[in-house]
């Protein structure tokens, strides 16, 4: 359970990805901050503690999981939720990152708005 | 010798003389007999007795009739011939005589009967005989051997034509008649380009001049007109044909129907497709998915209402733009994946296919960590090309630059023009090609890629699609220090 009011991590290369990602969460009272690479993400780390984040599979700079398993290093009670249209819910990659506890969950794109609300609320 | 001469004179000089004709007629490498008016021998050499296998007591005193079989002194009319060598005093000129008598094998000679003269009346005649058999087996085996080319050249399958250095057609084939629905008869003498596709001419008159010039064997693809209006794609091979002085005198073609290679190239090209079709799946996925996602995001917020109406049409501008991109996405990637039916040559604008090409690597690129250095000039580069054909080979080239850097890397791609050529470099900074692989790479089925992973066709069909553009493409590679090729084509 996220609560609203807590600070959600984006990271998405697409600014239109963040753009919907911060106006449902926004609207639902979270406060967001938004990253277009890997680094990007790390360096906001440092500054702020997230209770959530949401991870594109594939960025510029690093790959998502891999971004997952580094934020999981530093902050070991995030909940990372992965949101791609790379991956399949049943792939392997993304099967073994949920169990390993890498990842919560995995939303595929389009994805519908009540789902990502969903994810947050348990 | 003959009693009139040698009674002449019996001076010590004259015995001299005697001896050193007698030499001259024993070393003489042709049969010679002298005939006395009564047709009786009186003089034979060495190489007469040598060859028909007589002694000179069976020979000197006798007839001619008893020494030549009576056949040939008939067919010959040796009597009549000598006759009149003996009253006119003129010469019979070379004649081909068959030699046939019982225990000597067949000879052919060529004869002449001189007459031999003293003070104005005829003494002798001279019957001069020279052994020409080997030179008439060696001319009839000349003629068997031509015989046997001729036949070799009118069975073979592939096209063989011989015209003079002017490209004025000698001969013609049954292969070539039978493709081009034109005989022999119909085109002897016409020019060969006036058969050949004229898109083709300049290329043509290149190749003549080289001949011309003595260069040797040139290829060349040009399509053969045929008789029903149609044309037939054909692989030609032009040997400029030399004089025994070594001098070009004419030239040979030889022509290879390629209408079923290019079936089967057409079909590879296909496989090979869709091979990379394969290959950018994942990254064409992700890259319609995103603006798929911002679309539905944007709907979810419309129906849910309630909205600022700045906000509404952000939300309706976003889905606008979302479609458009996800269509443009699948507009390239149907373009890349439309077989190439009838490859058609026309004017293209390489900037904009270079920068369309590039579009769709660059899903697969992004999601390989690979970064983008793109130099494209802003002007247009215009070729001519085949425009389903180019992509394929941009699009084999960058997908191999990209799997050739599976942990990430810089992926260049350039484009520019000097000395009449546009020029592409694809770059990568991947892991190289080893160097025992650098002659291979271009050769269809060779790759090192795990079994299922490579089909060992895409450089191999880049090769193939540049060559079609008259361009070429070269690599620069070391291990582990990357690899650069670089394409060059003819500006238009």
């Amino acid at each position: 359970m996220t609560d609203p009011g807590e600070l959600i991590l984006i990271v998405d290369d697409e600014p239109d990805m963040c753009w919907a990602l911060e106006h449902l969460l926004n609207k639902q009272g979270y406060v967001t901050r938004k990253a277009l690479t890997a680094l990007e993400a790390l360096k906001l780390m440092e500054r702020h503690r997230f209770a959530c984040a949401f991870l594109d599979a594939k960025l510029p700079d690093m790959d998502g999981l891999e971004l997952a398993r580094r934020i999981r290093e530093r902050a070991p009670d995030m909940r990372i939720l992965m949101v791609s249209g790379y991956f399949y819910r049943d792939d392997l990659a993304i099967q073994e990152a949920i169990a390993q506890g890498v990842i919560i969950d995995f939303i595929s794109k389009p994805f519908l708005q009540a789902e990502i609300l969903r994810v947050l609320e348990t | 010798m003959g009693e009139s001469i040698a009674s002449l004179n019996n001076s010590p000089e004259s015995q001299r003389y005697q001896q050193l004709y007698d030499m001259l007629l024993e070393a003489i490498p042709s049969s010679v007999l002298f005939i006395d008016r009564d047709l009786r021998i009186v003089s034979a050499n060495r190489n007469f007795l040598g060859k028909n296998r007589r002694t000179l007591p069976d020979t000197i005193g006798h007839r001619l009739e008893e020494v030549f079989p009576a056949i040939i002194i008939d067919q010959m009319d040796f009597p009549g011939r000598i006759r009149q060598v003996f009253e006119k005093n003129f010469r019979v000129k070379g004649e081909r005589m068959t030699y046939r008598a019982p225990g000597i094998p067949l000879r052919i000679y060529y004869y002449s009967i001189l007459p031999f003269s003293w003070q104005g009346v005829v003494e002798l005649a001279m019957l001069l005989m020279d052994d020409v058999t080997e030179q008439v087996r060696l001319g009839e085996e000349v003629r068997r051997v031509e015989r046997h080319l001729a036949s070799v050249v009118e069975s073979a399958q592939d096209i063989v034509l011989s015209t003079d250095l002017e490209g004025r057609i000698l001969t013609w084939n049954t292969a070539a008649e039978k493709l081009s629905g034109f005989t022999l008869h119909a085109v002897r003498g016409h020019n060969f380009f006036d058969f050949c596709a004229d898109d083709d001419q300049g290329e043509m008159e290149r190749v003549f001049t080289n001949l011309q010039a003595g260069k040797d064997a040139q290829m060349a693809e040009w399509d053969l007109k045929t008789r029903d209006g149609g044309r037939i794609p054909v692989s030609w091979i032009f040997s400029p044909m030399r004089d025994h002085l070594g001098e070009a005198a004419g030239i040979v073609a030889v022509g290879r129907d390629l209408t079923e290679r290019r079936k089967f190239e057409a079909q590879l090209l296909q496989t090979q497709k869709l091979a990379a079709l394969g290959v950018m799946a994942g990254g064409i996925a992700h890259e319609i998915r995103n603006p798929l996602a911002v679309c539905s995001s944007a709907a979810q917020f419309i129906m849910a209402g309630d909205l600022e109406p700045q906000f509404q049409r952000e939300c309706a501008e976003k889905i606008h733009a979302g479609i458009l991109r996800a269509s443009m996405i699948i507009e390239n990637l149907l373009r890349f994946a439309r077989p190439t039916v009838a490859p058609d040559i026309k004017e293209i604008n390489l900037t904009t296919l270079l920068a369309e090409t590039l579009s769709l690597a660059t899903n697969q690129a992004r999601i390989a960590k690979i970064e983008l250095q793109a130099q494209l000039p802003r002007e247009p580069i215009f070729i001519s090309g085949m425009e389903g054909l180019l992509p394929q080979a941009f699009m084999n080239l960058l997908l191999n630059a990209i799997k050739a850097m599976p942990d990430g890397g810089e992926l260049g791609v350039a484009l520019g023009q000097a000395d009449g050529e546009a020029w592409v470099s694809i770059s990568d900074t991947g892991q190289g090609i080893a160097p025992g692989d650098l002659n291979n790479i271009f050769d269809p089925f060779y790759t090192t890629a795990p079994v299922g992973q490579g089909t060992g066709l895409g450089l191999s069909i880049c090769y193939s699609i540049i060559k079609q553009h008259f361009g070429t493409i070269t690599v620069e590679s070391g291990a582990d220090q990357g690899s650069t090729f670089t394409v060059r084509l003819p500006i238009l």
